[in-house]
């Protein structure tokens, strides 16, 4: 049962690094301009067709992958927020959330009329599971890993030593004061969609390398993605983080006693509880 | 004094917060350079509302401000700021969850290659910044918060100050210490416009003083000549 527990544990934190990728991608558009955007979903199955494109038609490795899931990614979320998100700004938070479900839909079939409906893998070499003691992983999950602890770091180094990455923590923080100041919220609200759903299609590629990626690559985590930011504290980074790697590890934990199709049900419970019991989530305050 | 010593002028200017009401009903000012001036009056009177809006947080209905010669009236906040003028707000006036570095840093947006050398002016001029540089802003006291938001208002080495009641809230030490740190500003030639709920403090370091009264001027003079005038005191300043 150890061993089970262990390999839960491990599972767990390997798949919430996945998913802390988009989280932090939502977090980051949530505390700027302060709606959740379900079409995070759809700009990390961009990043992931844009990202398998490059490897294998282009025959790219990682790094390029991943350069191009966030630029394409980035831009395409930019440009979608500009046509069909900021014109609904002035009627609150709810219609452009609900207008993202709406854009979520229309990229999403927009990929689906592209790509097609097939599933799509990315040419990476097959390599044999590792043994750590008790623990069975692929070193595919292990660089997953490894890649999403850097773009944690980047994201990080970004927001607290880059000028416009203050800026975006200013901006969340206070709006009013920030114009004051001569930062135009306007475009840090760019710069945070821009951020925010490049993020997500790196998420989306990270997604790929594990599995295999279709048109709702991003619509089956959107709502990992979002419990995760609700755990964590909606807007706080390491929020973002802290929450994927808990609902990860709860989701594996939970399997050791409820079967597989309950899986996402762990996500719905998990923001329920979280809401009901500390609405702040778990590092409570804003924190971009 | 002529035009060209006037940093500030607010001519007849109407406003509020919806044009429904109008809280402003063509309110006039002026503020000169090297001058301390200080708007009292009722509450209610406008007098936080007259600071926003010539910092270009209102919307106006009527009238014109005009900052070092330049009509800013239709300037938003953002181009005021960019134009020399820097507004400290009473309240939320720092970004709590970033470091006293960080604020300060990122008030210099405008002119990040000055922004090095104007926080080491502020760590010279307010030592406890530097002590506590590496601290969220949230942890700071009532008063360390003041002064940092004063600090912050000068990395912009702006042209004039616009200061909403500065002592809000602080102890009457935090507040004296507050009002030498003004002094000392203007001292070095800095104008500074505020609203103070502490009027007589305020009035007796002010070159000068405007009373406003239900969106009105009411009266003007000399700050310590109007802290010292019977009926102003009887009318606004509790005797």
């Amino acid at each position: 049962m150890l061993a089970e527990i262990a390999q839960a544990l491990a599972n767990g934190l390997l798949s919430g690094a996945l998913i802390a990728v988009p989280a932090i991608g939502f977090t980051t558009i949530f505390a700027v301009l302060r709606f959740p955007d379900f079409a995070v979903a759809s700009y990390a199955t961009v990043g992931a067709f844009a990202g398998w494109w490059v490897n294998v038609r282009l025959g790219m490795g990682v790094v390029p992958i991943l350069i191009a899931a966030f630029i394409v990614a980035g831009l395409v979320g930019l440009v979608a927020e500009h046509i069909a998100l900021r014109p609904l700004r002035g009627y609150g938070a709810l219609t452009v959330a609900i207008g993202s479900i709406a854009l979520n839909l229309v990229l999403e079939n927009l990929i689906r009329f592209i790509f097609g409906n097939d599933l799509h893998g990315y040419d990476l070499p097959l390599e044999q599971d590792l043994n750590v003691g008790p623990i069975r992983v692929g070193p595919q999950q292990i660089q997953n890993l490894g890649l999403a602890a850097a773009v944690l770091v980047l994201v990080f180094l970004f927001l607290r030593y880059s000028r416009f990455g203050r800026a975006m923590r200013a901006v969340a923080d206070n709006a009013d004061l920030s114009r004051l100041k001569g930062i135009d919220p306007g475009r840090i609200a760019g710069l945070a969609v821009l951020l925010g759903a490049g993020l997500a299609g790196v998420g989306g590629v990270l997604l790929g390398f594990d599995t295999s990626i279709d048109p709702l690559t991003g619509y089956r985590v959107v709502l990992a993605v979002f419990a995760a930011a609700v755990l964590g504290g909606l807007g706080s980074i390491p929020g973002a983080v802290a929450g994927a790697l808990a609902l990860g590890v709860a989701e594996e934990l939970a399997l050791l006693v409820v079967p597989a199709t309950y899986r996402s049900a762990i996500g719905f419970a998990a923001i329920l509880l979280m809401l009901t019991f500390r609405p702040r989530g778990l590092l409570g305050e804003r924190s971009v | 004094m002529s035009e060209a010593g006037t940093v500030l002028t607010v001519d007849a200017i109407v406003g509020g917060y919806s044009t429904a009401e109008q809280i402003l009903k063509g309110t006039s000012l002026r503020v000169e350079r090297g001058e301390i001036v200080t708007i009292i009056g009722p509450n209610g009177a406008g007098k936080s509302t007259l600071l926003k809006a010539v910092a270009g947080l209102l919307t106006l209905s009527a009238g014109s401000i005009t900052l070092n010669g330049r009509d800013v009236s239709r300037e938003n906040a953002l181009g005021r700021a960019r134009h020399g003028m820097s507004f400290v707000p009473q309240e939320r006036n720092v970004f709590g969850p970033l470091t006293v570095a960080e604020n300060l840093s990122i008030s210099a947006f405008l002119h990040p290659a000055r922004a090095k050398r104007k926080a080491d002016e502020m760590y010279a001029r307010y030592p406890f910044l530097a002590a506590r540089r590496r601290s969220q802003a949230r942890t700071l006291s009532g008063g360390q918060r003041q002064i940092l938001a004063m600090a912050m208002g000068l990395m912009t080495e702006p042209s004039l100050l616009l200061l909403d009641e500065p002592t809000a809230g602080l102890s009457p030490k935090a507040a004296d210490e507050l009002f030498e740190a003004v002094i000392a500003l203007n001292a070095d030639g800095l104008p500074i416009l505020m609203v103070e709920q502490h009027a007589v403090e305020a009035l007796e370091i002010s070159t000068r003083g405007y009373v406003l009264v239900a969106g009105r001027n009411s009266a003007e003079g000399n700050g310590p000549a109007l802290a010292s005038d019977p009926d102003i005191r009887r009318l606004f300043l509790g005797g």
